[in-house]
């Protein structure tokens, strides 16, 4: 969410409302381009057998021989580069292969990757795949994992975020316990109720106290809890170690107040 | 206002928004009905408000997460260009290809200019350095017209006429993809072509072989080489967007233009088909040299009639002023 990160981008909406997206890396990338491989070499392949065997059939002279066999290396080459198109327009920038790793082609505005934009990021392919692979070189360089066709199309490839679940994200933190054992029973707990005990959660669930405060904190709250459970000098509950004490009356209040 | 009134109130429509994601097909909104998409549009707008003061108030709550995934979700599934239709084939071809040809001019002229140079650059080679003939020209060509007769029938067309519109697809495809290493490719693809053409062109021209070498090269080289031209022209006008980006990012410049130049580059493409049925059937085939020379001008008139003409705005009488379109400020 943070712009100057670099595995995500922020963008800023119509509604002025920014936006962050994960860039995905260049391991994903490939991994993808690998797996699109395994579904359009096939297809290339295919479609070369059938292009020869057309030529077998209806070529009858050495000089259409040469031009037969010359044809069907670009049209491997069309059906390769065409896989990627037509797949990225039919399913609006996400072939089987990115589709695998949850990758997805937006445009830098956060809009979806219209028809002109997928157009040029796959005729841009010719200049990534076949300049020695200068995509692979720039996207390694570049910040935001961008190969010559995202750059000249204004596109970039984004990661799907696994959708969190509501639930689990207004789910109130977990309480970190040192014992989960709730101990012998407290006296005096019917002097407090649930009141206390969201307010003793809330120190339970609060990450990142430094040991000292969270001591000192936890040295505070027993000695007011004593006091209010009513709790006689001698009570073996004065003994414990304080934060011990507020996990024990935490659990047994949660019990009688579910 | 806590986090948990917070999201105790705004958090039916969140749970609106998600479902309404999960109806989307494709990525797509399609085959919704017009109230839904409003209805979308007004949640997504609502929960990227949400969205906002979650990120002010709560930034480190799960919760922003959640907003944030939720409208990155939603975000370009209403946000998004036109929707690509086969129906927008036609309208393309009447009207936006030749005003994008048209608005291309100047990058198309620098182009044609730079296969002119090469043509020149190759005649004059040739001419001028005897010496160098027999490495410049394919050395069959001399034997052609040693025997009277240049070009050979073309057999089993179909596979070359396939051969060639492969190839010149590709050619004018990598001509435009150039542009992204500043053009130099397609400058270098401009001259080499020019100067190939220059050069047989020239040992045509001293064997005496003009009408007929130019009949063979007319009839489908109008339409070729016109391709060729304006597909470096949107080579060039990568190139040219990344040298000279103007008062916008390097970036921005570039993709305005891209999207622009690709359609141009794959349309111009479209008439290689054409071209390449006439190169294998027509130029290599024994009708008259006259009619041949004929037909290329034919094609030539068509091609550019269209190119310049087509898609112009009707010309207005002038009306009320409020009847004008409102003019563009310089």
């Amino acid at each position: 969410m943070n712009s100057s990160q670099l595995d995500t981008i922020s963008v800023k909406t119509s509604d002025n409302v920014t936006l962050g997206y994960s860039v995905a890396g260049l391991g994903s990338r490939l991994v993808a381009q690998i797996l699109d491989n395994l579904v359009a070499l096939p297809i290339t392949l295919v479609a070369i057998l059938l292009y020869s065997a057309l030529a077998s059939v209806f070529v009858t002279s050495a000089q259409g021989t040469g031009f037969a066999d010359a044809g069907a290396g670009f049209f491997a080459g069309f059906v390769y580069f065409g896989y990627f198109f037509v797949a990225e327009v039919v399913t609006g920038g996400k072939t089987p292969g990115k589709g695998a790793m949850g990758l997805r082609v937006i445009r830098v505005d956060g809009s979806a990757a219209d028809f002109g934009a997928l157009a040029v990021r796959n005729v841009l392919r010719i200049v990534d795949v076949g300049a020695v692979l200068i995509g692979i070189v720039i996207m390694f360089f570049q910040p935001q994992t961008r190969r010559l066709g995202d750059l000249g199309a204004g596109t970039i490839v984004v990661r799907d975020r696994a959708m969190v679940s509501l639930a689990a994200a207004v789910a109130p933190p977990p309480v970190i316990l040192r014992t989960p054992d709730a101990g012998p029973t407290i006296d005096g707990l019917d002097h407090i109720g649930g009141v206390e005990r969201d307010a003793l959660r809330v120190f339970l669930s609060r990450p990142g106290l430094s040991p000292k405060l969270r001591a000192d904190l936890a040295a505070d709250i027993a000695k007011r809890l004593l006091d209010r459970l009513g709790l006689p000098p001698s009570a073996p509950e004065r003994l414990w170690p304080p934060e011990l004490f507020i996990e024990r009356v935490y659990l047994q209040l949660d019990q009688l107040h579910p | 206002m806590s986090l948990d009134t917070f999201i105790a109130e705004r958090q039916g429509r969140w749970g609106a928004l998600e479902a309404a994601i999960k109806t989307a097909k494709r990525g797509r909104l399609r085959n919704q009905s017009a109230s839904d998409i409003e209805r979308f549009g007004l949640l997504l707008r609502q929960t990227s408000s949400d969205l906002a003061i979650a990120r002010r108030d709560h930034p480190d709550a799960p919760i922003t997460e959640y907003l944030n995934t939720l409208c990155a979700r939603a975000h370009p599934l209403l946000y998004r260009g036109r929707p690509w239709r086969l129906g927008a084939i036609a309208p393309f071809f009447a009207t936006a290809l030749p005003r994008s040809f048209r608005a291309a001019w100047p990058y198309i002229v620098t182009s044609l200019g730079l296969m002119l140079m090469g043509f020149i650059a190759g005649w004059l080679a040739v001419d001028l350095r005897p010496d160098l003939r027999a490495s410049l020209v394919p050395p069959s060509l001399f034997d052609e017209m040693a025997r009277g007769q240049i070009g050979t029938g073309v057999q089993d067309a179909p596979f070359a006429a396939a051969f060639i519109i492969q190839n010149n697809i590709r050619v004018a495809l990598i001509c435009f993809a150039g542009g992204m290493l500043l053009g130099i490719p397609t400058a270098f693809l401009l001259l080499t072509n020019g100067w190939m053409l220059g050069t047989v062109a020239a040992a045509v021209h001293l064997g005496g072989y003009d009408f007929q070498f130019w009949s063979l090269i007319v009839p489908h080289g109008v339409l070729e080489l016109s391709v060729i031209v304006i597909s470096g022209g949107t080579g060039l006008m990568l190139g040219d967007a990344i040298l000279r980006p103007g008062r916008l990012r390097r970036g921005e410049a570039l993709a305005r233009v891209a999207v622009r130049a690709v359609l141009l580059a794959l349309g111009a493409a479209t008439l290689l088909i054409i071209a390449g049925t006439l190169e294998a059937f027509v130029s290599p085939s024994s009708l008259p040299d006259g009619v041949k020379l004929a037909i290329g001008a034919g094609v030539g008139v068509l091609l550019y009639s269209w190119l310049i003409l087509a898609g112009r705005a009707p010309r207005r009488r002038p009306g009320f002023a409020f009847d004008r379109p409102a003019e563009t400020p310089a």
